[in-house]
């Protein structure tokens, strides 16, 4: 029970003693420790160094079973969370690229009320009733450009044009 | 040099959980420890227990440990654990500090388990306040220094020894007469 850091208690006694008070200080702290060595404290019982040895190796079981857990729920945590996030982000780049309601529409050339319809026969006919008309515009335009025609221009011109109206009104009133 | 290599060793298998470092420390330490409690306490039992619990409590808290004397972390754990046990028995029975007056005043003896005798420096150690009893089991049998001891109390190292030196003054003259 010596051994206490190689402790100088009569350097130590003298930082604060003079040197003959220092001197009868650790006369006296010796001769008092001297007592507890001739009356030593009783040993603890064999039976309670194993029980604790048995209780610590217990613990140390049940704080790894704890630290196993911790861990598994920290992976399932994050897991769970890039799953989130990862379907919050393929959910927003799909309504990135899908087309906007209407946007079809009116980009087609192709009238709505088409565009709409289930009824492809009828749709068909109308489709080629109107291309043949525009055809046939097409044709009298170039006629009139080429000066094919013999008649009064302006008269043909505003016959033309009211038949092109007649024509677009009638097809979308179908 | 050996023996510190080996302690600091044992202490970092501590840390990674291993029971057998864990088992050496408790050989290391325990009879140190259990007469520290036992001539706080002067009972057999309440000794067992509180060693029980100061090495339980190493588990816990060995990650804390950051270098240092182990010595005198794991004294200022026993002292806590003591100090705690104090605190625990007044909370359950306030008749306890009239006990503690009396062991101190040396007007009944302290308790002991399983018909154990008394020794005569436990009656001695009695008659000392508990703060100068502790101060002297914490010289004797945690071996710190008287610098380590004025750390751990936190008060000038002047202190502790003109403390120590009257308490063992004293505990020899009640021991002599």
């Amino acid at each position: 029970m010596e051994n206490r850091n190689s402790e100088n208690l009569r350097e130590l006694f003298e930082k604060f003693f003079d040197a003959e008070q220092a001197e009868s200080c650790v006369e006296d702290i010796q001769k008092a420790e001297q007592i507890f060595r001739e009356n030593p404290a009783p040993k603890p019982d064999d039976v309670l160094i194993a029980n604790i040895k048995a209780e610590i190796a217990m613990r140390l079981q049940a704080e790894r079973a704890h630290h196993f857990r911790r861990i598994l729920y920290e992976v399932v945590g994050t897991a769970a969370a890039i799953i989130f996030v990862a379907a919050i982000s393929l959910q927003l780049f799909q309504q990135k690229d899908a087309p906007k309601t209407g946007e079809v529409a009116y980009a087609s050339l192709i009238p709505p009320k088409i565009w709409e319809s289930d009824n492809i026969t009828a749709d068909d006919e109308d489709l080629a009733v109107f291309t043949a008309q525009i055809e046939q515009i097409e044709d009298e335009v170039t006629a009139l450009q080429s000066g094919a025609d013999t008649g009064n221009g302006d008269s043909t011109l505003a016959e033309l044009e009211m038949e092109l109206i007649e024509i677009n009104s009638g097809f979308w009133k179908d | 040099m050996a023996e510190s290599n080996d302690l600091a060793r044992i202490i970092t298998g501590c840390k990674d959980g291993d029971a057998k470092c864990f088992a050496q420390i408790v050989d290391m330490y325990a009879s140190r420890c259990y007469g520290y409690f036992y001539r706080l306490t002067g009972n057999n039992d309440i000794s067992d227990e509180l060693l029980s619990e100061l090495f339980v409590k190493l588990v816990e808290k060995i990650g804390s440990y950051k270098g240092g004397s182990f010595e005198s972390w794991l004294f200022k754990v026993a002292s806590n654990i003591f100090h705690d046990y104090l605190r625990g028995k007044q909370r359950q029975k306030k008749s306890l500090e009239i006990q503690i007056t009396e062991f101190e005043s040396g007007t009944i003896e302290p308790k002991q388990s399983d018909g154990d005798l008394t020794d005569k420096l436990q009656i001695q150690l009695g008659r000392l306040d508990k703060d100068t009893r502790e101060l002297i089991m914490l010289r004797f049998y945690s071996q710190l220094s008287f610098k380590e001891i004025a750390q751990m109390r936190s008060e000038p190292i002047g202190t502790t020894l003109a403390k120590t030196h009257r308490a063992l003054k004293k505990l020899r003259e009640f021991m002599e007469s």
